[in-house]
């Protein structure tokens, strides 16, 4: 058996009474892109912290090629990272802010000049060697941040939601130049966003946190496909959840009953410990159909639109079940049913139940 | 045509009113700026007279205080002193405005109860007390002795050794209120990316964090500099008659000889030596890092 790249084996983290980590485990392969995504106090950053040492976990263990990482302090690690807030030295030149981990691990000064050069290169800022920090924008000096943690080549590198600060265009542009830098310099990155399209756009895979633990890891369609609990399925894409009744369940299916009087058979379903009862049943909005009329050959949920709202590519819909339950549906413009329709009107919403997910 | 009027009218309008709101924005300022030519520059250019006219008009009170071997020695104790004060005071307060920093909320108040109410101690008390804990059968000499490091007891009042002790401590606060400023103003996540990048704790410390706290050094290290040339009350306590400091040098001429011009020269040379510290700072550290920025 191979020894896994990095190993994250049964983390946790207390403080005092405060349990940050409850129990992470995850497996990390040579030059993936793995995102922690969560929201805030689900434990990823913590558990991005002690893996650059600055927090020790209460239990558990990190390895890297099979060694245990925790003995090592921060500054023997080798490992990169790019901060949340704007971390550059700010009494240093773009240029010796690039060189400073090299220049204290005492590299000789042609090779300290030549990876400066290459860095500055790898991030697109030729040129900008002498300006300082401070007379640079957020997006520059996270792109300068990028290439101080990547000039001594460490085989990791974590990212503490390095675009958080930036506005939604230069999000994006950093996004695709993550990408393309992760592709040209095959390191292993961890990052960290509780921003489902940012995780969505840049990583391999996925671990998703909730409370203190891992509760899927997979790549993007894996979790939008297939959530392992209901907590992933609202934090990855959009999502309606209709309460439900499993009336029953058999091999991983179940038939459930909505709003006392209509049945869906055959949805999948992950747990069938305490089936049946009450669950929750999980729609995408961009997967339900909506007809104006009384569909023939088809059961619909006959439903009354309480909203329209025209979003450009798509139209979204708000519709209210007869017991009061409100659903959105999301429908490409130009769909047959849309034009005119308008508050109060009735319809009837059809669905695949193999695409639906019941959670108890 | 109307319209060449009324732009006219407008400039008129706007030059009339800039010289009255001018004044306007000075002239309640104008009792304190009398009140400081009357009591701060007046007193300077009559001591610059007084050292150029008295007792003969002429340069021979600078003459008199630059070529002799006694008063160059007291302008020479009074640097060295004011240097190893400034030194000793940056090297004990920054590792304590650091651990003010970094330190428990509950503990760091404690300790700036002390620091605050040693300045409010009076200057006089503090200083005997150093007088009891240096002499030789004081606090200081027993302890030494007692863990071995000296057989015989150090003479640490009566000499420069004393004043330096006695004013490193008066100039603590100077320093460590300042730096306190300045480095609780550095996001510490800096120093957990220099730790990232490779840097052990003394590279960190040399190439970040002293760097970045270079600002407050400088001022703190400026003031206490500056207060320590022309300090007065623990050098005549603390000091020996043998090695006197600037400012006994003034007293004693004034007080005891009434010699007011070299008194006055001396007093002079000591401003414009000031001066130019200053003026070199600012040219290191610019204007702005001193002023508080």
């Amino acid at each position: 058996m191979t020894v896994p790249f990095l190993k994250i084996d049964g983390i946790r983290k207390e403080y005092g009474p405060v349990v940050a980590v409850e129990d992470v485990n995850l497996t990390i392969e040579r030059g993936e892109l793995v995102t922690f995504l969560g929201p805030s106090g689900s434990g990823k950053s913590t558990t991005l912290y002690i893996l650059a040492g600055f927090e020790k976990p209460t239990l558990g263990d990190i390895r890297l090629n099979g060694q245990t990482l925790l003995s090592t302090p921060s500054h023997q690690r080798n490992i990169g990272m790019v901060f949340q807030r704007y971390t550059l030295f700010p009494h240093l030149s773009v240029g010796d802010n690039i060189a400073f981990p090299l220049k204290v691990r005492r590299k000789s000064k042609a090779d300290v000049t030549e990876r400066v050069r290459e860095m500055l290169k790898l991030v697109r800022l030729e040129g900008y060697e002498d300006r300082k920090p401070a007379m640079m924008s957020g997006g520059q000096q996270q792109r300068v941040a990028l290439a101080r943690a990547l000039a001594y080549d460490p085989p990791i590198l974590l990212m503490d939601e390095p675009l958080s600060a930036l506005d939604k265009k230069l999000r994006d542009e950093l996004q695709h130049e993550i990408r393309r830098i992760h592709h040209e310099t095959d390191v292993t990155i961890l990052y960290v966003t509780h921003d489902q399209e940012e995780a969505l756009r840049l990583s391999d895979r996925i671990a998703v946190f909730s409370k203190g633990r891992i509760d899927q890891v997979g790549t993007g369609p894996e979790l939008y496909a297939d959530p392992a609990t209901r907590f992933v399925a609202e934090f990855v894409g959009d999502s309606d959840f209709l309460s439900c009744r499993v009336t029953h369940s058999q091999g991983g299916r179940a038939n459930v009953v909505l709003g006392g009087d209509f049945a869906v058979e055959g949805v999948p379903l992950h747990d069938e410990r305490g089936t049946p009862g009450e669950g929750a049943l999980l729609l995408r909005p961009e997967r339900i159909d909506l007809s104006r009329s009384e569909p023939t050959g088809w059961r619909g949920l006959p439903v009354r639109v309480d909203d329209v709202t025209f979003l450009g590519s798509n139209v979204h819909v708000i519709a209210q079940t007869g017991w009061g339950e409100t659903v959105s549906v999301r429908l490409p413009f130009g769909h047959e049913h849309i034009s005119g329709l308008s508050r109060g009107d009735e319809a009837w919403l059809r669905f695949d139940p193999n695409e639906a997910h019941v959670f108890v | 045509m109307s319209s060449l009027t009324e732009s006219r009218s407008v400039t008129g309008r706007q030059g009339g009113r800039r010289m009255p709101r001018l004044f306007g924005e000075v002239g309640p300022a104008l009792p304190a700026f009398l009140l400081i030519v009357f009591f701060f520059v007046a007193p300077v250019v009559a001591l610059l007279l007084r050292s150029v006219l008295e007792p003969v008009p002429g340069l021979q009170n600078y003459e008199t205080l630059l070529g002799s071997a006694t008063y160059i020695g007291v302008f020479a104790n009074t640097f060295i002193v004011s240097t190893v004060v400034t030194a000793a005071a940056l090297a004990i307060g920054f590792p304590v405005a650091w651990a003010l920093v970094v330190m428990p909320m509950t503990w760091s108040r404690i300790v700036f109860a002390i620091l605050i109410l040693s300045m409010w101690t009076n200057l006089l008390a503090r200083t005997y007390a150093w007088m009891v804990l240096l002499q030789r059968t004081g606090l200081i000499n027993k302890m030494l002795m007692a863990v071995g490091l000296t057989d015989e007891p150090l003479t640490l009042v009566n000499n420069l050794t004393g004043v330096t002790i006695g004013m490193t401590y008066i100039m603590l606060p100077f320093v460590i209120l300042p730096l306190y400023g300045v480095i609780s103003n550095i996001d510490k996540a800096v120093l957990r990316a220099a730790a990232l990048c490779g840097a052990n704790r003394w590279q960190a410390l040399t190439r970040v964090l002293l760097p970045l706290a270079a600002p407050g050094m400088a001022a703190g290290g400026l003031m206490v500099f500056v207060m320590s040339l022309g300090y007065f009350v623990t050098p005549a306590l603390l000091g020996g008659t043998s090695n006197m400091m600037l400012a006994e040098l003034i007293a004693q001429l004034v007080q005891s000889l009434t010699d007011w011009g070299l008194g006055s020269a001396a007093a002079f040379v000591l401003l414009l030596s000031t001066l130019v510290l200053y003026g070199l700072m600012l040219k290191f550290f610019g204007t702005s890092r001193l002023g508080g920025q």
